[in-house]
């Protein structure tokens, strides 16, 4: 047998910012032992556009489209969050159509952003049909809130009282089809993907994070869910017109990257479910609260309003001084505090593992950038 | 209740103040008032609830910050406030040992306002470049610019 003279070195390697695995411009520098990982530190920030800055700049009304350039998979849900707050901040109660209005797009929002997600999630794996599938399906959700809103990314649709547009008997028609026709496409993501070995073995057994992480690093969404601990907004602090309806909240049991693939799955699943009551009991009446103020002026007062987005909590925290702009303006996004915790999970685990871990998080990374 | 074991096991730390919200208004169930160096203490007795670290930022007031901890459950809900006021120049002791995920928050703090956490381990830039000099969420950050 041959002697040979190796020497054993850590090494450092550069995880991004530009990788087709982080989605966005994200740097995970990685110190290595042979193929295994020792210490891993996400290094964020390449996109910070000083959102909570601008809020102290503008007042109420030009902040809007802000709220959907944070997390621009889930805008709807950002948009609902700031106008929840600021309505709490005013006294306003929005009526009940605009509320289901609310919830129906947010939905559609949310198992778009899944839908994106599962896409993009196996294509970090290396399956690239199931990005094709999503992608159709997600072109169906676009097509519907692009009638209704006028964009199909960046929406800003929601305002303080309600919201802009009230719907038409092509958009019910066209979700009713979409219900329908998602419904009959999960087999196929099934058959395609939940059941495939390659897959499984991907996503088996990898990336467990325990209840006491989701704890001390204050994870939200999916994270938890596929922990095991059911916590939503939408049950655990209703908001909105969600108590009406009837839905579950999805969890795994073990917390790894296959429970939060599943957790997923089948919260589109849910939200369809939630989109299809909110269609069948659509309330008549108006779409904006009556007595909005023009020019908003909060009293000297904060607020703190939370909601769920597809990747976890949300919260907005506002700081009103009597002026017609914010005074400061936080904005908890949920990837920041989801991101957080890979540090943990990336230890001696191999590249091709913290990327199937990195993906399964489903950070958006202008997000944590703000 | 949640509110009311949380009431218990902060009272014996001597708070400025530890009162009920008026949820409906500011989505606070409980709010607190503490010292800067009671936040070690007041985070030990939140996590020893099961209470995890929702959110952690500040307020720049001119003349002090105001350091803003907000805590939930994720079992039964009650949103707890606290406010820690902050002279300038002070620095605040880290409770990155206690929730590991307030180490990222603090460093945005820094960040962002320039506060300093005593005993925290990695306490650098996050979100701006290495090199930025400036802290942008101060209220005096940009006054010049807005004047010329």
């Amino acid at each position: 047998m041959i002697e040979l003279d190796i020497e054993e070195k850590t090494y450092h390697l550069n995880l991004g910012p530009q990788h087709p695995s982080t989605h966005g411009v994200l740097r995970v520098l990685l110190e290595m032992q042979g193929e295994y990982i020792t210490k891993a530190e996400p290094v964020i920030g390449y996109g910070h556009r000083g959102h909570e800055h601008m809020a102290e700049n503008r007042n109420y009304h030009q902040f809007l489209p802000n709220m959907g350039r944070v997390d621009y998979l889930h805008a709807l849900a950002y948009n609902q969050g700031y106008c929840m707050a600021v309505e709490k901040l005013l006294g306003i109660t929005v009526p009940e159509r605009a509320e289901y209005l609310r919830v129906i797009l947010s939905e559609f929002n949310r198992i778009a952003s899944h839908l994106l997600w599962v896409g993009a999630y196996l294509l970090d794996l290396g399956a690239f049909t199931p990005i094709l599938y999503c992608f159709d399906d997600r072109e169906n959700i676009l097509d519907l809130l692009d009638r209704i809103t006028g964009s199909r990314l960046t929406y800003c649709f929601y305002r303080f009282g309600g919201v802009t547009k009230d719907l038409d008997d092509e958009f019910i028609a066209g979700s009713r089809a979409f219900i329908k026709r998602l419904r009959g496409r999960f087999k196929d993501y099934d058959n395609l993907v939940t059941k495939n070995v390659i897959f499984i073995n991907r996503a088996r057994g990898v990336g467990f994070i325990s209840k006491e992480q989701c704890l001390l690093y204050g994870l939200t969404g999916p994270m938890v869910r596929g922990s095991g601990i059911p916590y939503d907004i939408r049950k655990s602090e209703p908001y909105s017109a969600y108590p009406a309806f009837d839905f579950e909240i999805p969890i795994g049991d073990t917390g790894d990257v296959m429970d939060r693939y599943l957790v997923r799955l089948r919260e589109m699943g849910q939200s369809l479910r939630i989109i299809e009551q909110a269609l069948d009991k659509l309330p008549n009446g108006p779409i904006m609260a009556e007595k909005v103020p023009k020019r908003v002026k909060p009293a000297e007062s904060e607020v703190y309003q939370a909601v769920e987005t597809a990747r976890g909590e949300f919260g907005i925290y506002i700081v009103s001084q009597g002026d017609v702009k914010p005074y400061r303006i936080k904005l908890r996004v949920p990837s920041f505090g989801n991101l957080s915790v890979l540090p943990e999970l990336a230890v001696d685990t191999l590249v091709a593992d913290l990327v199937a871990i990195l993906g399964s998080m489903d950070v958006v990374i202008p997000e944590i950038d703000r | 209740m949640l509110k009311e074991k949380l009431k218990k096991a902060l009272a014996p730390l001597d708070l400025a103040q530890v009162a009920d919200g008026d949820y409906a208004k500011t989505g606070y169930h409980l709010e607190v008032a503490a010292r800067p160096e009671q936040m070690p203490a007041v985070a030990k007795a939140m996590r020893a609830q099961g209470c995890f670290l929702e959110s952690l930022t500040a307020v720049d007031l001119r003349e002090s910050f105001t350091l803003v901890y907000h805590f939930s459950n994720f079992h039964e809900l009650c949103r707890t406030v606290v406010h820690a006021s902050l002279a300038k120049e002070a620095e605040a002791p880290t409770i990155s040992q206690i929730y590991p995920g307030a180490d990222w928050y603090e460093r945005e703090v820094y960040d962002l306002f320039g506060i300093r956490f005593a005993g925290h381990p990695n306490l650098k830039r996050i979100l701006l470049p290495e090199d930025a000099d400036f802290h942008p969420l101060l209220k005096d950050f940009g006054a010049e610019a807005a004047n010329d």
